[in-house]
């Protein structure tokens, strides 16, 4: 605002002092001229008599006299040339006021002479020269506008004869008119673009190599680098064609119809040759914040004993670039791995060694900010289960090494775990879990799936903290563990699934310790278990043949609904669900995340599944003790 | 022990883009319009850095005239035969021609 009032205020202080110029000059016009009539003689002098003879009779009609219309034809200014030197246009308003009250009928006169005067004043002209002595500040400017007006002069003046020569031939009013608006146009831009261009022809010469090196090893290039790289490989994935000619086409068409029918079809395969390469993925994650978002955490690769231990990739499904979002290391192998539930950046990893490290996508730097101490107050053994569980305002990562020692931390502090429980068995043996699981909105009660096949449940608080209910059996250790996300009626909260070596998946309730359900279809180690999270009775599993398969249980129990080999039949790990429920994510024992679509008819539920699922739960509950 | 790190990450960043399918060259030019980095001769280098930041310049200021609060952040110029991306920052423009038929 002060600026502009300022602006104004010059612009006007401008307008004055060329207004003062002009009439100054005008002032000096008109004096020569009279000194030229003065020169010339008598002439002059009979004129002067005539114009008065004139004023007398005019005045005696009442009519202004010559020398007043003259002058508001003109200009006033040559009025006070006449009767003083004056300079101020105040001075010679009053001058002129002065000369005139001789007369009495000339007052209404005198206004109109006041009128005229201050049309004059603004002068549109002025805005523009005042814009132009602003910006003399940046020096040149004003001269090469000068410049070009010159250049600007030299072509007009060579079109004209173009000009002329075409106009012989033709009536003169139609090209005279259409040409020189081109004229206009051309040397405007001509000047400038070889200016720009020979700027930059001599600048180019100016960067050494030397200079280069300092620039490409300043840190603003690499963060623009590393920023920009992201964003341009983005744009380069981003494969669509947006001059899609669907008349003509047909091939892609019949392709799309093929993959609607199957049940599960591979979508992508996440691989980085230098970080995933024979590492076995050992635990996947979804960030809340960013969906699209899958953070993998991978073993070690013992081909390349120079390379970190720990790896932990993420990666993004949304975009069809086929490289990671961010990759992270640490010193040993990472077990376990998830994302600070409540902060988009912070990526927190189980270590081989049972250290607890925490990543930070904003830091220029792959290796922890932080972890957690490796002392008899934490962790001595590998941390296989890694979770946060709380709210926003109350949450805490939940750790247990497979000695049975759960701990929990608090995100602002991991130099001691704020909680520590040591899961044991009757007679103090402690237990090797293997997996755990939270119940949907649970945060005190967990189950645990362990080595010796047993899955336990547990309190983190209350008068019964510990292990409560064991439930009995796997033949094998428990490789994977799933809760069933909960559905608030009918309440399926109780129910999970655990996935084992002794080639069963077995489907539980926390209220009876024995199982409710076991499938027996695969002939391999099941890897993992996973419930989808938007339709009740669907799980996917996989196992060490490569299989995947997707359990409709309001469909069938004995066999799969769909079960598919993965292309190289490679050992699966892990297995996951992307969190619309519509894709499942698989990790191999050799680095490969594959992400699966699963046909909308089978990921999505029909209104009646709860219902269905309910009835299926009663027969499974009826059928449990004929079973088992 | 930073520094190198991040220097080999801007080259593994180089070289991943520069080995996507269907890129025919990458250049940083830095705001002055003159070349850091290139995978392309020098000739082309040149002619594209002086080219195309004058273009990103132009499009960054009618983004500014057109609402003062705006920046332009991507400038993508899809020809017959190429693609050119320009990712623009304040004191670096990635340059990236890329073949789409590819």
């Amino acid at each position: 605002m002060d600026r502009k009032a300022e602006l104004e205020r010059k612009k006007a202080k401008l307008a004055a002092l060329r207004e003062e110029k002009d009439r100054r000059r005008r002032e000096k016009e008109i004096k020569d001229m009279e000194e030229a009539a003065g020169r010339i003689g008598g002439g002059a002098g009979i004129d002067k008599d005539q114009r008065k003879d004139l004023d007398e009779m005019l005045s005696s009609l009442g009519v202004a006299p010559v020398s007043e219309v003259l002058s508001s034809l003109s200009s006033v200014n040559s009025m006070t040339s006449e009767n003083s030197n004056t300079q101020t246009p105040d001075a010679s308003l009053q001058a002129t006021v002065n000369g005139q009250t001789g007369g009495k009928k000339q007052q209404p006169l005198n206004l109109s002479v006041y009128n005229v005067q201050a049309t004059n004043i603004p002068p549109k002209e002025t805005l523009v020269y005042t814009k132009q002595t602003q910006t003399t500040s940046t020096g040149g400017h004003e001269r090469d506008v000068l410049a070009f007006d010159a250049q600007g002069d030299d072509e007009e003046s060579s079109l004209p004869h173009l000009d002329n020569g075409f106009s012989s031939k033709l009536p003169p009013g139609f090209l005279t008119h259409g040409l020189p608006t081109v004229k206009d146009v051309a040397p405007a831009i001509t000047p400038l673009e070889i200016k720009k261009e020979n700027e930059i022809k001599k600048e180019v010469n100016e960067l050494s190599e030397e200079q280069k090196q300092m620039i490409i090893l300043s840190e603003d290039f690499q963060r623009f680098v590393v920023r920009a790289g992201r964003v341009i490989e983005r744009a380069l994935s981003e494969n669509v064609d947006i001059y899609m000619d669907y008349i003509g086409a047909g091939d892609s068409e019949e392709t799309n119809d093929e993959r609607s029918h199957a049940r599960l079809s591979l979508n992508r395969v996440f691989y980085d040759e230098r970080w995933s390469k024979n590492r076995c993925i050992t635990s996947m994650d979804w960030s809340t914040h960013f969906p699209e978002l899958v953070v993998a955490s991978y073993h070690n690769n013992e081909e390349s004993l120079n390379e970190p231990d720990g790896v932990v990739m993420v990666w993004n499904t949304k975009f069809k670039k086929r490289t990671p979002e961010d990759v992270f290391h640490c010193q040993s192998a990472v077990m376990s791995t998830c994302f600070a539930k409540f902060n988009p950046n912070l990526i927190l990893g189980g270590t081989y060694s049972g250290q607890i490290v925490l990543w930070d996508n904003r830091v220029q730097k792959r290796t922890p900010i932080q972890r957690t101490p490796l002392s008899a107050a934490a962790h001595t053994h590998p941390v296989y289960c890694l979770q946060m569980v709380g709210t926003q305002n109350a949450h805490n990562v939940i750790s247990i090494s497979s000695d049975g020692k759960l701990c929990s931390w608090s995100l602002d502090m991991l130099s001691q775990p704020q909680d520590t429980l040591e899961l044991q068995q009757r007679q103090s043996k402690a237990i090797a879990i293997t997996s755990m699981a939270f119940p949907a909105n649970e945060i005190n009660s967990l189950v645990m799936g362990s080595e010796d096949g047993y899955v336990y449940s547990a309190s983190r608080h209350g008068l019964r903290s510990g292990v409560n209910e064991v439930y009995e059996k796997h033949l094998g250790p428990i490789t994977g563990i799933s809760t069933h996300y909960n559905q608030l009626s009918p309440d399926f909260g109780h129910l999970f699934l655990t996935s084992s070596i002794d080639w069963t998946i077995k489907l539980w309730s926390l209220k009876d310790t024995k199982p409710l359900y076991s499938f027996e279809d695969n002939s391999d180690y099941v890897m993992d278990v996973a419930w989808s999270p938007i339709h009740p009775a669907l799980f996917a599993a996989v196992d060490g043949s490569g299989r995947l398969d997707l359990w409709n249980l309001n469909q069938d129990t004995e066999v799969p609904t769909a079960s598919i080999v993965v292309g190289g039949a490679p050992a699966l790990n892990r297995v996951s669900w992307t969190p619309s429920g519509l894709h499942v994510c698989i990790g191999d024992e050799a680095g490969k995340l594959y992400v699966y679509d699963v046909a909308e008819h089978l990921a999505q539920p029909s209104r009646d599944e709860w219902s269905r699922f309910n009835a299926h739960l009663g027969e499974l509950t009826m059928n449990q003790g004929d079973e088992v | 022990m930073i520094g190198p790190v991040t220097s080999q990450e801007v080259e593994e960043t180089l070289k991943r883009i520069q080995s996507h399918k269907g890129v025919v060259g990458t250049i940083v030019v830095n705001n002055e319009g003159i070349p850091v980095k290139s995978t392309l001769d020098n000739t082309t280098t040149v002619q594209y850095a002086g080219l195309m930041s004058q273009l990103a310049d132009k499009a960054r200021s009618v983004v500014r005239d057109l609402d003062p609060s705006n920046d332009m952040t991507f400038l993508r110029v899809r020809s017959k035969k190429h693609e050119i991306m320009v990712a623009p920052d304040k004191d670096f423009i990635l340059i990236v021609i890329q073949n789409p038929t590819d």
